[in-house]
C-alpha cells in the first residue's frame, strides 16, 4: 500500500489530524470514558456519571452524523432505532445482572430489526426477530435460570482489565470512524453546487408557465454568442456526474429547453432529479479522486445503483435458490451438524466426565 | 428532505461491533461474553443490509441470512459448552478456568473485596425433635439424577 495518501491529501502531523477528525474523536473519547466508568468493578463511581457521559457522547455523535436539511421521517426513525440499539448495547455490556443483560440484547436485536425494515429488508426483519429474539434470547434466559447463582458473584461484579479492553475497543471504533469520514465526506466545494442543482431541478419539475422555466434556465430566444447555447444547469450536471443516464437526460433537457417544450422539460427534470438523488445517497460522494491508480477503480458512476425489487421475499428466494444454491445446502448441513454436536455435548452426564 | 445516508448506517454498525468487542474482552460471565459476540454479528449485519440497499443488490441480504444461520449454530454450541462447563465447576465465571492460560502468565487474583456482598441471613433454628427414622440413607442412595 505504498503511497496510499499520495498527492492531494492534506499534510500529515498530529494537529492537522486532530483538526480534520476532531468531531469524530470527541464522541469516541467520551464514550470510552463512559464505558470505563460503567463497567462493573469492585470499586466504582456512581453509575449516573457514566450514564451522563454516555448520553452526551450519543448526542454529540448524532449531531455529527446529521447534516443540515435532514429532517425527513426516515431520518427521525433512523435516529430513534440507532439510538435505542446503541443505548441498549451499552446497557448490555455494563449490566451486572445477566438477566437484564439478555433482555437488553433482545432490545438491541429488535431495534436492529427496525433498521432492517428502514432499509427495505422486511423478510430479514421477520427472520431476525424469530431467530434471535424468539429463539436465541429465550434459550439464553433459560440457561441463565438453570445456572442461577445466588447472591453477588465474581463473574458479574468484576471485569477483566476494563481500562485496556475499553481502550482497545474504542481505538478500533475511532479508526473505523475516521476512515468512514475520510471516504464518505461530501467535498465542500461540490456540496453547494449539488444543493443548487437539486433545488433548480425541483423548481423545473414544478414549473407552471414558460416564465418559470426561463427563470431557472434562461431565455432560449435571447441572442447569445455562438456555442454558448447550453444552460448553466446542464453544464454543471455534466461536469459533476459521471453516470451515462444523467448525461443523456441532461442533453435531452437542453434540447427541450431550446425548443421551449415545457412538458418535456418537466418530464426530463423529474427523471434527472430522481437520478441525482439516488446517485448522491448511494455513494455519498465517495471520494475516489484522491486514490492513486484510480484508473483501476470503478468510478461511482459505474456502480449504477439499481433499485431493490419490490417483492422482497420472492426476490430473496429466487436469489437464494439460483445464485446461492450450494451455500444454502452447506448452511443446512451446518445446522444439522451443530444440532448433533449440541446434543452430544450438553447431553453427557457430568459424572462420566470426572 | 434527504434520507439517512449510507455512512450513517455504517457508523451504527461500527459502534455495535466495537461495543460487542469491549463486552467480549471485559466481562467474565460466559453467557454475557457470548451475547457480546452475537452483538458483533449484529453490527456486521447492519453494514451488509445497508450496502444491499444503497447498491441495489440483494447479495447483502442473502449474506445476512447466512449470518443468521451461523449465529444459530454458534448459539446452540455455545450454550451446550456453557452448560458443560457449569456442571463441572458450578460457576459461570470464566476465570475459574484460568489454569488453561499460558505457562509463563501470572494468575489473575481478585484483590479488592466486593463492596456490597450481602451476609447470608442467619435464621433461628429450632432444636431438632424426634429421631431420624432408620434406613433413610439406603433409600436416598439410588435416587440421584
Amino acid at each position: 500500500m505504498v503511497g496510499l495518501f499520495a498527492d492531494g491529501e492534506p499534510e500529515r502531523g498530529v494537529l492537522p489530524f486532530l483538526k480534520e477528525n476532531g468531531l469524530v474523536l470527541l464522541p469516541c473519547v467520551l464514550g470510552f470514558a463512559a464505558i470505563y466508568l460503567l463497567l462493573p468493578q469492585a470499586r466504582r463511581l456512581k453509575p449516573a456519571w457514566g450514564g451522563g457521559l454516555a448520553a452526551l457522547a450519543l448526542v454529540l455523535g448524532a449531531a455529527t452524523l446529521v447534516r443540515a436539511g435532514m429532517s425527513s421521517v426516515e431520518t427521525m426513525l433512523f435516529l430513534a432505532f440507532a439510538g435505542i440499539a446503541i443505548g441498549a448495547g451499552v446497557m448490555m455490556i455494563t449490566q451486572s445482572n445477566p438477566v437484564h443483560a439478555a433482555l437488553s440484547f433482545a432490545l438491541v436485536v429488535l431495534s436492529t430489526c427496525g433498521l432492517f425494515l428502514l432499509q427495505a429488508a422486511p423478510f430479514l426483519m421477520a427472520a431476525t426477530i424469530i431467530v434471535y429474539a424468539g429463539a436465541i434470547v429465550v434459550t439464553f434466559l433459560f440457561v441463565i435460570m438453570l445456572a442461577q447463582q445466588e447472591g453477588v458473584s465474581n463473574a458479574d461484579q468484576r471485569s477483566r482489565e476494563p481500562f485496556l479492553a475499553s481502550l482497545a475497543g474504542f481505538v478500533l471504533l475511532a479508526s473505523l470512524l475516521c476512515i468512514l469520514q475520510r471516504s464518505y465526506l461530501v467535498p465542500d466545494e461540490n456540496k453547494d453546487a449539488l444543493d443548487r442543482i437539486t433545488a433548480d431541478l425541483d423548481k423545473l419539475t414544478k414549473a407552471q408557465t414558460d416564465a418559470d422555466v426561463i427563470a431557472v434556465l434562461g431565455d432560449p430566444q435571447k441572442p447569445v454568442e455562438f456555442g454558448k447555447r447550453t444552460p448553466a444547469l446542464v453544464k454543471d450536471l455534466i461536469a459533476l456526474f459521471s453516470e451515462a443516464s444523467i448525461r443523456t437526460e441532461s442533453n435531452k433537457l437542453a434540447a427541450a429547453w431550446n425548443t421551449m417544450k415545457r412538458d418535456d422539460v418537466k418530464k426530463t427534470s423529474a427523471i434527472l432529479l430522481n437520478a441525482v438523488q439516488i446517485s448522491r445517497h448511494s455513494h455519498g460522494a465517495l471520494r475516489l479522486d484522491n486514490v492513486p491508480g484510480k484508473e483501476n477503480y470503478k468510478t461511482p458512476g459505474h456502480f449504477a445503483p439499481g433499485k431493490l425489487p419490490a417483492g422482497n421475499v420472492a426476490a430473496i428466494g429466487k436469489t437464494l435458490f439460483t445464485d446461492y444454491l450450494i451455500p444454502v445446502e452447506l448452511a443446512a448441513t451446518l445446522l444439522l451438524v451443530a444440532t448433533i454436536g449440541a446434543i452430544v455435548i450438553a447431553g453427557r452426564r457430568s459424572e462420566e466426565l470426572r | 428532505m434527504s434520507p439517512a445516508t449510507l455512512e450513517s448506517y455504517l457508523v451504527v454498525g461500527a459502534v455495535l461491533f466495537a461495543l460487542g468487542m469491549v463486552g467480549f474482552l471485559t466481562r467474565r460471565n460466559m453467557i454475557i461474553m457470548f451475547l457480546s459476540a452475537e452483538m458483533m454479528l449484529q453490527g456486521v449485519a447492519v453494514n451488509l443490509v445497508a450496502f444491499a440497499r444503497f447498491r441495489g443488490d440483494l447479495g447483502g441480504q442473502v449474506l445476512v441470512l447466512f449470518i443468521l444461520t451461523v449465529a444459530a449454530c454458534e448459539a446452540a454450541l455455545a450454550l451446550a459448552f456453557i452448560l458443560m462447563l457449569y456442571k463441572r465447576r458450578k460457576s459461570l465465571d470464566i476465570s475459574v478456568w484460568q489454569e488453561l492460560r499460558e505457562p509463563d502468565q501470572d494468575p489473575v487474583q481478585d484483590e479488592e473485596p466486593l463492596p456490597d456482598a450481602p451476609k447470608p441471613e442467619d435464621f433461628q433454628h429450632l432444636t431438632p425433635a424426634g429421631v431420624q427414622p432408620p434406613g433413610k440413607e439406603e433409600t436416598q442412595e439410588g435416587s440421584h439424577a
